[in-house]
């Protein structure tokens, strides 16, 4: 075929201006890659896939159940999420409440329950975490005052840096006008300086909601008490 | 002095390489140069992370058997598993652990019943 088509190309080529076709007179043979070096992906792609059934010699096939021989190889394989196995709306909700909570100890158990890593279907590349949404029930009368407490002189002395970027633009306010300006961001903040910085932690962070104030709009969500593990994170005195 | 023409070497040398960068972004599997830059760079990588494979897949088993314990009230913490697993002289490792962690997490309590009735 390969010749036959050339030998009718070169005859006309003769009749007909040569760049022309000049495309036609050589058959091109097209490699994926030179000889010396066979691509083995292929192979290896199908070891992977193989069914344990293959691999388990006749005699030591009782020692396996009936879905582990013939099913994907869980064995040999650690175990990576599927779509299925991280859906948005299927994730729990948690809900916290801040008041008088120690806001380190808070925010560590927050973005623990966030990134996932309570869980043992952690995986560090996925987002397997759940939502957290921070409340704070206030009974004192300032209105709309987040309650979040710091042990020591924290709560005068703790600044809060921001830079705009010119010269001689670095502002600074102290943990409490922080509070009576914006109380979320005391939250947002902690919890954002312990996810992972990345576009994956970028993400998480939208998992966090906070709210001044006892209400929050996710009761649809039906958020569970989110369980503390930490014994010194309640303020006391 | 005649016309003397390199030939194919370079050539050759050249086109073994592109076939490592087939699947490189824009000029990077397009150029000779930027190939050769990019294709050592990528054995270098796959050389330094061929060992590092081996250290972070040890770590995520033992984020998840950490999570496991914690969720199936099986011992506190993963220290206290691990303790016990050698105490018991039992040698599951840690890859075995993590995936009957993942898939089947009623073995974990057959798993420490066994380490609490060995004795």
């Amino acid at each position: 075929m390969a010749t036959a088509v050339a030998a009718s190309a070169s005859l006309s080529s003769s009749f007909a201006p040569r760049n022309h076709h000049r495309r036609l007179a050589r058959p091109v043979t097209r490699r994926a890659a030179p000889v010396g070096l066979a691509v083995r992906c292929e192979q290896s792609d199908k070891q992977k896939r193989k069914p344990l059934a293959a691999l388990v010699p006749r005699e030591e096939r009782f020692m396996f159940e009936g879905d582990e021989l013939c099913g994907p190889d869980i064995w040999n394989t650690t175990w990576y999420p599927k779509a299925a196995d991280h859906v948005t709306t299927a994730k729990t909700w948690y809900v916290v409440d801040a008041t008088d909570k120690i806001l380190g100890r808070l925010a560590s158990t927050i973005a623990v329950h966030i990134r996932g890593k309570n869980e043992p279907t952690y995986t560090p590349s996925v987002d397997m975490g759940a939502f957290v949404v921070v409340v704070s029930s206030s009974q004192h009368t300032i209105v709309n005052a987040e309650k979040v407490a710091v042990s020591g002189k924290k709560r005068t002395q703790k600044l809060y840096r921001r830079h705009s970027g010119r010269p001689g633009g670095m502002k600074e306010e102290t943990f409490d006008q922080l509070q009576k300006r914006i109380p979320e961001r005391i939250i947002e903040h902690a919890v954002r300086g312990m996810l992972p910085k990345g576009r994956l932690g970028r993400r998480l962070f939208t998992h966090l909601k906070v709210y001044k104030g006892a209400e929050h709009p996710h009761e649809a969500q039906k958020p569970v008490p989110l369980p503390i593990r930490d014994k010194r994170i309640q303020k006391t005195d | 002095m005649t016309r003397v023409p390199r030939g194919y070497i370079a050539r050759r040398r050249r086109t073994k390489m592109r076939s490592f960068a087939s699947n490189f972004r824009g000029a990077h599997l397009r150029l000779n140069r930027m190939i050769i830059q990019q294709v050592r760079r990528a054995f270098v990588s796959s050389h330094r992370d061929r060992g590092r494979q081996k250290r972070d897949f040890r770590r995520l088993w033992i984020t998840r058997i950490n999570a496991a314990t914690r969720v199936y009230n099986v011992f506190d913490s993963y220290s206290k598993l691990i303790h016990n697993l050698y105490k018991k002289e039992l040698i599951l490792n840690r890859k075995m652990l993590a995936q009957v962690a993942v898939s089947n997490p009623n073995n974990l309590y057959t798993i420490s019943n066994k380490i609490k009735t060995i004795d």
